[in-house]
């Protein structure tokens, strides 16, 4: 019976400090959420204090003349619409305005390789002069 | 003879001692740690104490989703002043890092022994906190809350109102949807887009260099749902500081002010005799002498070239009051009447916006009436409402009621068919010949073919109208071929600084011209091509039209 007794106090004992372990862990993790919100809640503030900021910033009032001033960026206008059917004109129009030397460009050399030339024979005659070796002529650029 | 000891009380009683005193150290053992713990790491509750519960209202958004007012964290300075000792010392040291607080006042509030509460200071940044707190001052308290902010400054601030010190709207779109804001949550979009409000901004201030004027409205609506794109009153005012602006300038003339708007109602004259079936578009007018009615004589500003014989298209591209006067004395006046009626002029509009003002109307409808309504004068109303009559000659027929919220959808679209197809498409012809040949010549913008009416209106003073004060609008719809938007400038006294002639002609329509030219690509409005010369013969076409063949 004492046995009993005892094991049924220690029973208890345990379900106490079970009890006491879950209401703390219990009131730990509360302060963990309540934590957890506060600083999601901060963040969130944060995140409409960055909206505002970028708001601020972007306004038209503010991009439109950095827009203008620093890029050159001005609204489309009509002219710059225009069909499909109308575009090999426009592109027409548009390489009439290049430069004459971006439009006929030269063509670059293509490199040119010498022929072989076949070293002429040695003649012991000395005194006779050597004719130069000269590369063939390049094809002028069409 | 000894008693023997009970075995169980020798095996037992000091087991027992132990047992106890073993408990009690425990639970003294856990006291003191917890009472450790609680005094290294504070109690939760400060924690908690950190976030104050206090209901983020909604944000406010374009339609784009680009913000326009949103609800910031902010501090709130109040004293107790049983706590404070020196009154005047405190005032004068909050005064020394607050500019523009009245010594004098504060002091006498501080010195109120019999309050306990007062507030010095709303909407603090956190820097001003910071600073006032390092005073180091008694009986003062902090309390977090949210502060409206409006990141565009005056961008549309008459159409998104403010709120009080208290987060409620009192003004604008924040005091008709206060209810729903103040539950916060989604953002309410709404169905202006910042970048034609800019422009249409921009444009009236452009048109305060211009012209030395007293007032200006402006209006931009999709013809096809209602939607208001773009909405605004001159001189605007900062939503974030609208104590700076008196009433007259805190006004919105857009909605909350009517006007005489003279001849661009002589389209809705011409409708509304052609609904009757009094009027036909190669009928011939005489206007060549003042027109008397009753007691009154109606005269043209300018004559017209060949005036014994003019057409309805005439009459509008040439602004003839006699002659839209006589085509008015063609209708009964129940029938003129009833046709304004139907447009909604007669009554205060109903729709979920801005507060709208009521029109003023003819007390009786009399011969003289029936004349002068023709070209728009008797009859006054506000800008919004106006610009809501041109929607049926844009759509085919249909009046359209204003739409502010996103998503406007077509089963929630407010709309009646007050003419006919045909009408409507005839008067489009007439407001496009308008611009291209008449007084409206300075609101076209190449691509847009805009359509429209001028209109210059005298001024109702004590001693009957002033001919030197002109309220002057032009009315547009645009592109006139494939009709997509209703566009209305309001001029209050404009008088251009070059010495030009004060009429709509000179004033509003070129106002309405470049604003249509910058607006129109933001609006997703393709200009009106026209085919290449060598290309096969199509018409004229848009560029998506011409993507589809």
């Amino acid at each position: 019976m004492r046995k009993l007794v005892i094991i049924g106090l220690l029973v208890i004992a345990g379900l106490a400090v079970g009890v006491y372990r879950a209401k703390l862990g219990a009131e730990e993790t509360s302060v963990r959420i309540e934590k957890t919100e506060a600083e999601v809640r901060k963040v969130t503030e944060e995140i409409a204090v960055l909206k505002a900021e970028e708001a601020y910033l972007s306004r038209p009032e503010r991009i439109g003349p950095m827009a203008r001033d620093k890029l050159g960026l001005e609204p489309s206008s009509p002219g710059q619409f225009t069909a499909p059917e109308a575009l090999s004109q426009r592109l027409g129009e548009e390489r009439l305005t290049l430069p004459v030397e971006a439009i006929v460009a030269p063509a670059a050399p293509a490199p040119v390789k010498p022929a072989p030339v076949k070293p002429a024979p040695v003649k012991p005659a000395a005194k006779a002069p050597v004719a130069p070796v000269t590369a063939p002529k390049e094809t002028p650029a069409q | 003879m000894t008693v023997p000891a009970s075995p169980h009380e020798d095996r037992w009683g000091p087991r027992r001692a132990r047992i106890v005193a073993g408990a009690l150290a425990l639970a003294f053992t856990v006291i003191v740690g917890r009472s450790a713990q609680i005094a290294f790491n504070g109690p939760h509750e400060a924690d908690a104490a950190v976030a104050v519960a206090t209901e983020r209202r909604a944000d406010i958004v374009d339609r784009n989703g680009d913000l326009l007012a949103t609800s910031l964290p902010a501090w709130s300075l109040s004293a107790d002043p049983r706590a404070i000792w020196d009154a005047r010392e405190t005032a004068e040291a909050i005064a020394s890092v607050m500019p523009g607080t009245n010594v004098k006042d504060l002091t006498a509030r501080l010195s109120d022994r019999n309050k306990h509460f007062v507030w010095i200071q709303r909407g603090m940044t956190p820097r001003q906190r910071q600073t006032v707190f390092d005073l180091g001052l008694e009986g003062l308290r902090f309390d977090e809350e949210m502060r409206r902010v409006y990141p565009g400054g005056k961008l549309a601030g008459h159409l998104i109102g403010f709120t009080d010190v208290d987060g409620k709207g009192v003004e604008g779109m924040e005091h008709v949807f206060n209810d729903r804001l103040a539950k916060g949550g989604e953002p309410l979009r709404l169905t202006i887009d910042a970048g034609v409000q800019y422009a249409l901004e921009a444009e009236l201030e452009r048109a305060y260099e211009d012209f030395d004027m007293k007032g200006a409205a402006g209006v931009v609506v999709d013809s096809s749902t209602g939607a208001v794109r773009a909405m605004a009153s001159w001189p605007g005012i900062d939503p974030n500081r609208p104590g700076d602006s008196n009433a007259d300038v805190r006004l919105n003339k857009a909605t909350g002010a009517v006007y005489e708007l003279g001849s661009i109602y002589k389209p809705l004259t011409v409708a509304a005799a052609f609904e009757a079936g009094v009027l036909s578009v190669n009928d011939l007018f005489d206007v060549s002498a003042p027109l008397k009615v009753g007691g009154a004589t109606v005269r043209d500003a300018h004559p017209l070239e060949h005036p014994h014989a003019v057409t309805p298209q005439d009459i509008l591209a040439y602004s003839s009051n006699i002659g839209a006067a006589e085509i008015g004395q063609r209708l009964a006046p129940g029938q003129q009447k009833d046709f304004l009626a139907s447009l909604g002029l007669l009554t205060k509009p109903v729709y979920a916006g801005p507060p709208a003002a009521s029109p003023i109307t003819p007390k009786s409808w009399d011969a003289l009436t029936l004349a002068t309504v023709s070209y728009g004068h008797g009859i006054a109303v506000s800008p919004l409402a106006f610009a809501m009559t041109y929607t049926p000659f844009a759509n085919g027929g249909e009046l359209l009621s204003p739409a502010f919220l996103e998503p406007v959808e077509a089963a929630t679209i407010e709309k009646r068919r007050v003419m006919s197809e045909p009408t409507a498409r005839a008067v489009m012809g007439m407001m496009r010949q308008t611009v291209v040949i008449g007084t409206g010549k300075q609101a076209e913008a190449p691509g847009y073919e805009v359509a429209g009416k001028t209109g210059t209106a005298e001024k109702p003073g004590p001693n009957g109208y002033d001919a030197d004060k002109n309220i002057t609008s032009f009315a547009a719809v645009f592109p006139a071929s494939r009709p997509q938007f209703v566009v209305l400038i309001v001029l209050d006294e404009a008088q251009p600084r070059t010495g030009d002639a004060r009429t709509a002609a000179f004033t509003a329509a070129a106002i309405a011209g470049r604003l249509i030219a910058r607006a129109a690509p933001m609006l997703d409005v393709a200009p009106v091509l026209q085919a290449p010369a060598d290309a096969p013969r199509q018409g004229l076409r848009t560029i998506s039209e011409q993507r589809t063949l």
